[in-house]
């Protein structure tokens, strides 16, 4: 890249049942948020937007109507649930290549004006053969094919997967923009109702209304509007072939493009070993086996090894590596367009040493981590950022 | 048309789900009271025509026809027996029609014989709960194909008798029936005159085996009792019910399974009217079966539930998760991708060997992007297929509490694998495991906005690889 790139404000809404919210209105009140941390500059000195949304609106009008923005440039982007980091990585792509000096990159979804459960999408017409998975059901097929491969036992992984949910609502708890702050037992995550194989309601992501916001400028002009910036390390994202469901060989214990996807970012941020060297970790918790699979995958745990890392504490909030310590999608619910920001949004805020109660000691390094789609057919986005260029 | 006067080979497809009790204060079936055949939750005639000819059309012959006689088509209007011709992968020449009526299934035993016509005869009966023959109504397909090593015709006669004895006017689901005291008389006597006159014409005094359908019990009773048949046909009845237009089929399908070559077979068909058959099994009776035979199929079955059974057929409108429903197929991609969809063809890599389902231009395996006109075939219908992993989907939109949803991987028998996800059925879900052996089984995944989406499931492979 021509320039490396610093994020110097953020906004972010509370996750929750926005109930007397449009997308509109959540969106300005992230970029309220975030305008306001840069009290010098107004929308007007901002060259260019980007707005990520799956299903809430089409177009960049998505957010040039709400903020009434005039003659600006406005991009909507999608990618499944990285949808949020899609918006970041176009607009940091924009100061980057020398192409604006100061852009947005925003994202939003409203999906409790729909009284379905889970994530809802529009898709095209189609031949009918593919299984009408729920999001749940995708990702539960990460849990027999994990215990077959390393001879985890029942009783063991379902230990791990309620350790990942009782750690991240612990942390939610802490935490007053999370849709759910109270802390949840190990006998209410696994008393709750099933929804899909081994997993209950509380083996997955709520479902809430959110949006968030970022100013990203040139790495070398951002002290001129903060003097706690947050540097782009290194950057990814890779868009899976969906060989894994189209053809043997994949065995549903990695998400390929996360592991990709993370060597590239890792590269560019010079970081060897993130098992010790990152700070804290913003991963996508969409359902507890996820998180299982992903500490493997970016390098924290080795192979096989992540269901008893987790049970020993590594990634609690004062673990060696503490992993969403913001509540994560477990926490927050998962308003798809905003996510990916909502992860930068944890990262930025512990990186500059605000994150109160949940602050990690001597945060220097973060991983923000996002995917969409399901296991075999995914998309997957890993982001180091620092404190430090 | 000597060539055409019998049958070449047969198939039965039974549902793998019984009913015996229909009380809705849950009280017990009566012992050795009647059961029906209960065709699950996602069959319907298609579905049940297929998986019976699949067995027994492995080389289908240009030419010739393909007709599907039922009175539970999937569809008014569109003709269902076009969809089992594009399942079976018949070549394009081979006509496709359906016949109606409960009369259609001896009609489309008569066309097989005297036309050459492949069949498939398949119903799925449903009665007012409650109704006084609701457990002698049942479902089954069964499937023939012209040849002479099963059986050979040695006369054929009928008589039409136009009675009112079951009805339903269009868009009703459940017949009307009148008093069958009444009709059975009639029936009676059109189905002895057929039944004397095809035995005359035989040369016969009696037959070996004697199969009698009807879609009156009190008739059949008394036919089965004057023609000195063994009660074999009735005791499968108590078994599956009354299966409509399979009905004759299934009877004779089952005499078949029994007959030695060289015995005679008398079947008789009563409804509105009768037709009457005669058969001498053939020297290859004994190897013209394809699946299992019809004792064998009746023997494997879950019992189900009434309550289960009301949902799936829809009498029990039944409270489902918030959850829109699944979406409904396209006419144009449905087209497109028709090997795919209805045949099961994967992708086969020319430069990796390779399987790719669905097939695609570029192969998953390797990358290399074929010729758009010329994809590689190869069907997965008929292999085997490992369970890779498997969930449990509590919030299904299918008449049922949870369904298996698997990922599973076919035999690779050097030309490649192929990776399917697919619904599980005919299984507990609870009873489906990594590494589980099972079979793609043609199915109706649902239907939305009047279109009915059908393609290949899994079961599991035991019982099939006989």
């Amino acid at each position: 890249m021509a320039h490396d790139v610093a994020i110097v404000a953020m906004g972010c809404t509370p996750f929750r049942d926005h109930w007397n919210s449009s997308a509109d209105d959540l969106l300005v009140d992230a970029v309220t948020e975030c305008m306001a941390a840069l009290p010098a500059l107004s929308l007007d000195d901002v060259d260019a937007f980007w707005v990520g949304t799956q299903g809430t609106g089409l177009s960049g009008q998505v957010l040039a109507r709400p903020l009434r923005l005039s003659g600006k440039p406005v991009t909507r982007v999608e990618n499944y649930c990285a949808t949020g980091s899609e918006s970041f990585r176009n607009a940091v792509f924009g100061v980057a290549s020398g192409a604006y000096d100061v852009v947005m990159a925003t994202g939003v979804e409203k999906l409790k004006d729909s009284s379905q459960s889970g994530l809802s999408a529009v898709l095209p017409p189609a031949d009918g053969t593919d299984v009408d998975w729920t999001a749940p059901a995708g990702f539960s097929l990460l849990d027999p094919a994990y215990r077959e491969a390393h001879g985890v036992g029942e009783r063991d992984m379902r230990s791990a997967l309620t350790h990942v949910a009782v750690k991240n609502h612990a942390n939610g708890a802490l935490n007053e923009r999370a849709q759910f702050r109270r802390p949840v037992t190990a006998a209410a995550v696994e008393n709750a109702p099933r929804i899909a194989g081994g997993l209950g309601v509380l083996d997955c992501s709520g479902v809430s209304d959110g949006a968030a916001a970022a100013v990203i400028v040139r790495a070398e002009d951002a002290h001129r509007y903060t003097d706690r910036p947050v540097f782009l390390r290194g950057m990814s994202f890779i868009a899976g072939s969906g060989a894994g469901l189209a053809t043997g060989g994949y065995d549903f214990t990695t998400f390929p493009e996360v592991v990709t996807a993370a060597r590239q970012a890792y590269a560019q941020a010079g970081v060897t070993d993130p098992a010790t060297q990152i700070s804290l970790a913003e991963v996508h918790d969409c359902f507890t086996p996820t998180e299982v699979v992903l500490m493997e995958d970016l390098g924290f745990s080795e192979r096989g090894k992540a269901w008893r890392d987790i049970l020993d504490g590594r990634y609690d909030l004062g673990g060696a590596l503490p992993v969403n310590t913001d509540g994560g999608l477990k926490s927050f619910g998962h308003p798809v367009g905003a996510t990916g920001l909502r992860m930068m949004f944890e990262c930025f805020t512990q990186l500059r040493g605000e994150a109160g109660e949940r602050q990690v000691p001597d945060a220097r390094l973060a991983v923000a981590q996002n995917l969409g789609g399901q296991p075999g057919s995914s998309v997957a986005f890993v982001a180091v950022l620092g404190s430090e260029l | 048309m000597p060539e055409h006067n019998g049958i070449g080979a047969y198939a039965v497809h039974l549902p793998a789900y019984a009913l015996a009790g229909n009380a809705l204060d849950g009280a017990e079936p009566r012992p050795g009271g009647p059961v029906r055949g209960v065709a699950a939750y996602d069959e319907d005639t298609v579905t049940m025509a297929v998986e019976a000819l699949r067995e027994i059309t492995a080389e289908p012959p240009s030419g010739g026809r393909l007709l599907l006689a039922t009175t539970s088509a999937p569809y008014d209007g569109k003709t269902s027996a076009g969809i089992v011709h594009e399942a079976l992968g018949l070549d394009t020449g081979v006509a496709a029609a359906d016949l109606h009526g409960h009369r259609s299934g001896a009609t489309a035993l008569d066309l097989l014989v005297h036309a050459g016509a492949a069949v498939a005869l398949g119903d799925v009966r449903t009665t007012r709960p409650g109704a006084p023959d609701e457990l002698a109504q049942g479902d089954a397909a069964a499937g023939f194909v012209p040849g002479t090593a099963a059986a050979v015709l040695l006369a054929r006669a009928g008589r039409t008798a136009e009675v009112l004895d079951r009805w339903r006017l269009p868009g009703e689901r459940h017949d009307r029936v009148w008093d069958e005291r009444f009709t059975s008389g009639i029936l009676v006597e059109a189905g002895w005159a057929a039944a004397r006159r095809a035995l005359a014409d035989a040369g016969l005094d009696a037959a070996d085996h004697v199969a009698v359908a009807s879609s009156n019990p009190r008739a059949a009773a008394a036919l089965r009792r004057d023609l000195g048949g063994s009660g074999a046909d009735a005791e499968i009845e108590r078994l599956t019910g009354y299966t409509g237009t399979a009905h004759p089929g299934l009877l004779l399908a089952a005499a078949l399974d029994t007959a030695a070559p060289g015995e005679t077979v008398l079947l008789l068909s009563a409804a509105e009217g009768a037709d009457a058959f005669v058969f001498r099994a053939g020297d290859g009776v004994r190897s013209a079966r394809g699946g299992r035979p019809v004792r064998e199929q009746l023997a494997d079955r879950e019992v189900l539930g009434y309550g289960r059974y009301l949902h799936w057929r829809g009498l029990l409108d039944v409270q489902g998760p918030a959850r829109p429903a699944a979406p409904s197929p396209a006419a144009p991609p449905m087209h497109r991708r028709a090997g795919w969809k209805y045949r099961l063809e994967g992708g086969r890599c020319d430069a990796c060997g390779g399987v790719t389902t669905p097939p695609s231009r570029a192969c998953a395996v390797c990358g290399v992007t074929a010729d758009a006109a010329a994809p590689g075939k190869v069907s997965l219908r008929d292999r085997g297929a490992t369970v890779v992993s498997v969930t449990r989907d509590r919030l299904t939109t299918m008449p049922e509490a949870e369904v298996a949803i698997v990922v599973a991987d076919f035999d690779d028998d050097g030309t490649g694998g192929g990776r399917l996800s697919a619904y599980a059925t005919d299984v507990r879900p609870e009873a489906v495991h990594v590494g589980m052996r099972m079979r793609p089984t043609f199915r109706r995944l649902w239907t939305t906005d009047g279109i009915h989406n059908h393609f290949w499931k899994l079961r599991p492979w035991e019982g099939h690889d006989q």
